[in-house]
């Protein structure tokens, strides 16, 4: 661990308010290094900032705009640049953390707007996509600025490889496992149950390959029960669900994280049936934490957080017929649940924030050598040194 | 007149692009001489630790030998020879750990985590210095760089082939 006391900026690109991988990262990132000492001053867009805790700095309203097969609440523009270079002005940071720089949002801002000791982590996984290249070279000298890239998985160090051509250091996504692992054993979710969480009415969350999948279950294992926590509104599953399987399905709306450490821990199966869009999965990282037995689909990012299929069962994305065979089979043998969820939660430990953070701030221990804070750019230092001479024969 | 303004315009243009690639290019050897002193002091660290090794009871006479001649070699290596020097020390430390390990005492087992430890943190700075190396070796590429000689008199930065598996 580091032992001088650091003072870091860390920039989210996303609204602060909503949900979202990237905003969870960045708030237990923050809490992390502020519990070992350190100063953290984070800058991101927020709609209510009254709201914020006290580390966060607005820089005002995000706007949607769609990236990703999802929308993304973003925030760009001239007034949010000066912004952004106020708040790199005045803070005297040793260090900079922008997260997901290659996207038009504050954090591209801060990467053109500072000079210094600046790490970047990645965390989207996209196909090849045209418009990045064109627009390649216009991000080119602006990434080049950070001393150090990470990612948070093999899928997002690919999508950097492709489309910026350069390389990256996977550090994954950190989890707090010792909050998992406590969960309570809850006999209402116990028995023949199937647990899933997630914003179930994404198309890319996948629930309806679990829908397509029940009716074979249930042939099999007429007791089963599917328990569906998360944001959203269930009636328009329920209008699709087969009569006879609807008191098969219950929906609990969002759970508190005790709640969901309890969850991991009673069901007797987690299911990830995501159809892609995913670039991590922390929701697999906790359901191993919390002790459950995975079944997720064969995405990239699930096939390598898995191991391929030691720390959890795979199936051949959006096909229910696998996933229901894979399900049946796991139902019905107690001994191999038991030894994945065992072999999964051992796993997990590597997710941990004591392990994750450790790693990242060996990355941040390199980006500062040498380097004398962060200051703003001097894209025009040749103008700048020339104008001050000027001023300086007057 | 209106040409004279144009030309004027585009000539403006192209000096603040002249300038612009060689902020640029200034950012970049930065990068790559504090990432390479990064390396350089982690690589000192493990031929330090490797000479304790070599001295512990954990190395026979005979690769006690060969860890000392890799140490040495590596830190004295210039800077042509050091990758290959490091890979040399890479693998006769390779060679203690494969068949030094069961019977390690407390202090030993101290030395190889620190080790070990230390071996991950080079393979991070490793993967750093590459590529700040080929970031820098793509713009001094460039048509604009080479012309107007942007990059000084500052060397092209050297790519050093470390083994990708040390340790």
């Amino acid at each position: 661990m580091l032992t001088k006391k650091l003072k870091i900026g860390i920039v989210c690109p996303y609204g602060w308010d909503t949900p979202g991988g990237v905003q969870n990262h960045v708030r237990d990132l923050a809490e992390f290094l502020i519990a070992a000492g350190h100063k953290v001053s984070v800058l991101a867009p927020a709609i209510d900032e009254e709201l914020l805790p006290d580390y966060v700095v607005s820089a005002g309203k995000p706007i949607s705009i769609p990236y990703n097969g999802a929308v993304a609440r973003v925030l760009f523009g001239p007034i949010a640049y000066a912004r952004v270079r106020q708040w790199i002005g005045s803070g005297e940071f040793d260090l900079l953390h922008l997260h997901e720089p290659a996207i038009p949002s504050i954090s591209l801002l801060a990467c053109w707007a500072a000079e210094g000791p600046m790490v970047g982590t990645f965390h989207a996984a996209a196909k090849r996509q045209k418009v990045i290249f064109a627009i390649g070279p216009i991000l080119e000298p602006a990434i080049e600025k950070l001393s150090a890239r990470i990612a948070v998985s093999e899928a997002a160090r690919l999508t950097l490889t492709d489309h910026l051509e350069t390389d990256a250091i996977v550090v994954p996504n950190g989890i707090y496992a010792k909050r998992y692992s406590a969960g309570n054993f809850q006999e209402k979710w116990a028995g023949n149950t199937i647990g899933f969480i997630g914003r179930f009415e994404e198309p890319r969350k996948g629930l309806q390959v679990l829908l397509d999948a029940l009716p074979i279950i249930a042939r099999f294992a007429p007791d089963v029960k599917v328990f569906v926590a998360g944001p959203g509104d269930p009636k328009e599953f329920e209008k699709v669900i087969d009569p006879q399987l609807r008191d098969r399905f219950e929906f609990l709306g969002r759970i508190s994280e005790q709640e969901k450490a309890d969850f991991m821990s009673s069901v007797s199966l987690y299911v990830a049936p995501n159809t892609g869009g995913e670039s991590f999965g922390i929701i697999l990282a906790e359901a191993l934490a919390g002790g459950a037995c995975v079944v997720a689909s064969d995405i990239p990012a699930f096939d390598s957080l898995l191991g391929g299929g030691e720390f959890g069962a795979l199936f051949e994305s959006e096909n229910s017929t696998d996933l229901a065979k894979v399900i049946i089979d796991l139902l019905r043998d107690e001994t191999k649940r038991k030894e994945l969820a065992s072999a999964g939660k051992k796993h997990a430990q590597v997710f941990d924030w004591d392990v994750v953070a450790e790693q990242i701030f060996s990355i941040y221990e390199m980006a500062i050598v040498g380097g004398k804070g962060v200051s703003l750019s001097s894209d025009g230092r040749a103008w700048g040194r020339f104008l001050s001479r000027d001023e300086e024969k007057k | 007149m209106k040409t004279l303004l144009f030309i004027g315009f585009l000539l403006l243009i192209g000096l603040w692009y002249l300038s612009f690639s060689a902020t640029r290019l200034d950012r970049l050897h930065h990068r790559v001489e504090t990432s390479w002193a990064n390396l350089d002091v982690l690589l000192q660290k493990r031929a330090a630790i490797a000479l304790e090794i070599a001295h512990s009871d954990l190395a026979d006479p005979a690769s006690s030998m060969l860890l000392t001649g890799a140490a040495y070699q590596a830190r004295d290596a210039n800077v042509k020879n050091r990758s290959m020097a490091e890979s040399g020390l890479s693998g006769a430390l390779g060679l203690i750990i494969a068949d030094g390990l069961p019977h390690a005492t407390d202090s030993e087992q101290a030395l190889l985590q620190e080790l070990s430890a230390l071996t991950a943190k080079i393979r991070v700075a490793i993967s750093i210095h590459t590529d700040a190396v080929s970031s820098t070796q793509m713009v001094r590429n460039k048509f604009v760089v080479k012309t107007f000689r942007l990059a000084g008199t500052a060397p092209l930065p050297v790519t050093y082939e470390f083994e990708s598996d040390v340790l």
